[in-house]
């Protein structure tokens, strides 16, 4: 806008040609400006009405009972969701458990070794699982460990399927971060006479730990919310369970059970989870920000 | 303080499991403490007067009453899944059945289907089907023989969501049929109509929803219709699932209740329960007799009243198009599905005692949730096959 003020300011030199070039110039970066603002609106619109569309639907439903009670029977009005917020955040904790060290390790091995002939296979065998529908997940551990390995629906073959969810995230922002990582901080490290491995987890892992969480989080995030690979694997439980031998409830799958049933009570609790699920994810997101804000180096 | 983040990392994880770990341990213990104070001296006066009432009859353990409470070394879970027909009832159980036993039993209503299938994997401890297994089916079992035990009977309701049209509907096996199949497309066909002078039929088209999984109510439903129609039985056939001619797939009668309801000028089929609780138009269909009957408790029963002479020893029975005066056609058992050589003692245990009080004391809450109770003579015979189950070679339900 400023540099075509000054054109037009200085016009008289300018043939009638040349002015209409800027004309049309500044109209297409106003029109442009405009689109662009206007997209922008829409995309931060979506997401505040999906919010607002929750919040309203869902908001009735959140009680004392909706996080302490286990499910009524069909048809009865009342109850809550407690077993599946549990069995959720269970699983969440324990696909980390497994799903972390693995993509961390993987993003590490892919970033800090990148050389080795190794780890071109290892990126496009990331790739494609990152690219595989859960559902195929859910099968693929249904046929492992529901019909062999355990035998049985269970909240531990519910974690795994969930870790392998997560694993191609982790790992595909782990490395993207660790590359951001100045190539001179290695170098300074290794001159000192750091060894490898050291210089990896206390300078690089270090520099990179926001990213490195955010990526933690977003595939936690991800993982929290899918319902397809547990519908084969946790199968769900209208009890409470801490086993995670035995099946084990989870809330995209109560959500998905409770969203298609056709009572009315049913249906408020389905918004009363989503609600519960964003919210989860949300604090979830906000607590690693602030306990990672104040590390921030230099 | 390098590593830090990571601390902190874990510090939330932590902190996310504790408070779900010490949310458990604060209301899941205080719920089932409370409920087995409160149930044990009631039901413990109720098991010594009827025990000492039926155990005179014969030599078998007495029906209703004998369980009552906790058995020392039964399993204290157990695990189900399938039919979403008797879910309803299924899930009251349950739920009573954990305040007065302190056995959690979860039943994940998944369809007939993926019960039978479920069961045959050995993936759960006992499957749920209203479509008895087929003989290819049962050789595909992996654990031995499996035993049908009846526990419920319902029918299948024919219903609707027509704006406009309060009338409560009638259909004949041939507009029946016909709307299934796809040749009578508009409400206001002349078949239908000439049934239903008076309900004002609009023009519109109809919409039919049917189920998507493998479902026993699809059997049952399909059975009738091939029982009625020739044309059906070529083709479509009978099975769990079918390839439907018209119409939209849902998944569970919980999915095929909420399809009707949402969509105008709709029609589908459902356990009578989920037509009840959902204040959806049920029609009445008109029997093998000549008369229009209402789907309900007396009406299934009477479906089922012949069935008891001539049930097969394995219990598999089919009772669509029944004959009597006022059966309804559209009815059948459901059976729970399970091995009869058991492996686990405790669960064999927990198994069997929960059959023992679904099939006597469970049997009282089937007409209020609009399911039908076993005939008497249905019910012995189910008695003789859960004293059949064995554990290690020994009977497995232990009397009590």
């Amino acid at each position: 806008m400023e540099g075509s003020d000054i054109t037009v300011g200085s016009g008289g030199a300018l043939t009638r040609d040349q002015d209409g070039i800027w004309q049309r110039r500044r109209l297409v970066d106003v029109f442009m400006t405009v689109l662009i603002t206007v997209s922008a609106l829409i995309g931060v619109a979506v997401l505040l009405a999906i919010l607002a569309y929750v919040v309203i639907n869902g908001a009735p439903a959140l009680n004392l009972d909706f996080f302490t009670q286990r499910p009524l029977p069909y048809g009865e009005v009342g109850g809550g969701v407690a077993p599946a917020i549990l069995g959720t955040l269970y699983m969440l904790f324990v696909a980390g458990l497994i799903g972390v060290p693995i993509g961390v390790g993987t993003g590490i091995y892919l970033s800090e070794y990148a050389g080795t002939r190794l780890a071109p296979a290892v990126r496009f065998t990331i790739d494609l699982i990152a690219g595989l529908p859960s559902i195929v997940i859910g099968v693929f551990v249904w046929a492992l460990l529901v019909r062999h390995l355990v035998g049985h629906f269970s909240g531990l073959a519910g974690s795994v399927a969930l870790a392998i969810v997560m694993v191609p995230i982790i790992t595909r922002t782990v490395e993207e971060v660790l590359r951001l990582v100045p190539g001179s901080l290695r170098e300074a490290a290794l001159a000192l006479g750091v060894p490898r491995w050291r210089t990896i987890l206390r300078v690089v892992l270090p520099t990179a730990r926001s990213g490195v969480t955010t990526g933690v989080v977003l595939a936690m995030a991800r993982a929290g919310g899918e319902t397809a690979p547990l519908l084969l694997t946790s199968l769900g439980n209208q009890f409470f369970n801490t086993n995670l031998l035995q099946p084990m409830a989870a809330l995209p799958v109560q959500i998905y059970n409770y969203a298609s049933s056709p009572f009315a009570d049913w249906h408020t609790k389905a918004w009363g989870g989503a609600l519960v699920l964003i919210a989860t994810i949300g604090v979830l997101s906000l607590v690693t920000r602030l306990a990672t804000r104040g590390q921030r180096p230099g | 303080m390098r590593f830090g983040f990571k601390w902190s990392l874990l510090a939330v994880l932590l902190v996310v499991v504790l408070a779900a770990c010490t949310n458990t341990s604060t209301t899941a213990p205080t719920a089932t403490a409370s409920s087995g104070v409160s149930q044990a001296p009631g039901a413990q006066g109720t098991a010594s007067q009827t025990s000492s009432v039926t155990g005179a009859t014969s030599g078998r353990p007495a029906g209703a009453g004998l369980i009552n409470g906790p058995y020392p070394g039964e399993a204290r879970n157990l695990n189900g899944a399938g039919a979403t027909f008797p879910a309803v009832l299924y899930t009251k159980w349950f739920s009573d059945y954990a305040q007065l036993t302190g056995v959690q039993i979860n039943y994940q209503s998944i369809g007939s289907g993926g019960g039978i299938k479920a069961i045959s994997d050995r993936t759960v401890d006992f499957g749920a089907s209203d479509a008895p297994l087929t003989d290819e089916q049962l050789k595909a079992v992996k654990g031995g023989q499996l035993l049908h035990i009846p526990t419920t009977l319902g029918g299948v309701a024919v219903t609707y969501n027509i704006p406009g049209v309060s009338k409560q509907l009638k259909f004949t096996p041939e507009t029946l049929s016909g709307i299934f199949l796809g040749t009578i497309t508009k409400w206001n066909d002349p078949k239908l109509v000439a049934d239903n002078p008076d309900a004002g039929l609009p023009g519109n088209n109809i919409v039919v929803v049917h189920r998507s999984d493998g479902s026993g109510t699809t059997n049952i439903f399909t059975d009738y219709l091939s029982n009625v129609s020739s044309d059906w039985k070529s083709k479509v056939g009978v099975g769990t699932s079918v390839n439907w001619p018209v119409g939209l797939g849902e998944k569970g009668n919980e999915g095929v209740s909420a399809g009707v309801k949402q969509n105008p000028n709709s029609i589908g089929y459902v356990e009578v329960i989920y037509a009840i609780q959902n204040k959806l138009g049920v029609g009445l269909l008109k029997n093998k007799a000549g008369n229009f009957v209402q789907p309900s408790t007396e009406t299934v029963s009477e479906a089922a009243a012949g069935v008891a002479q001539s049930i097969a020893p394995d219990l598999r029975a089919s009772i669509v198009n029944a004959p009597g005066a006022n059966a309804y056609p559209i009815a059948g058992l459901t059976y729970i599905l399970i091995y009869q050589q058991q492996t686990d003692k405790a669960k064999a245990i927990a198994l069997t005692r929960m059959l023992w009080w679904g099939i006597h004391d469970g049997q009282k809450y089937t007409t209020e949730l609009g399911y039908s109770p076993l005939p008497q003579e249905i019910v012995s015979k189910v008695e003789d096959k859960i004293l059949s189950v064995t554990v290690n070679g020994q009977q497995a339900f232990p009397g009590k």
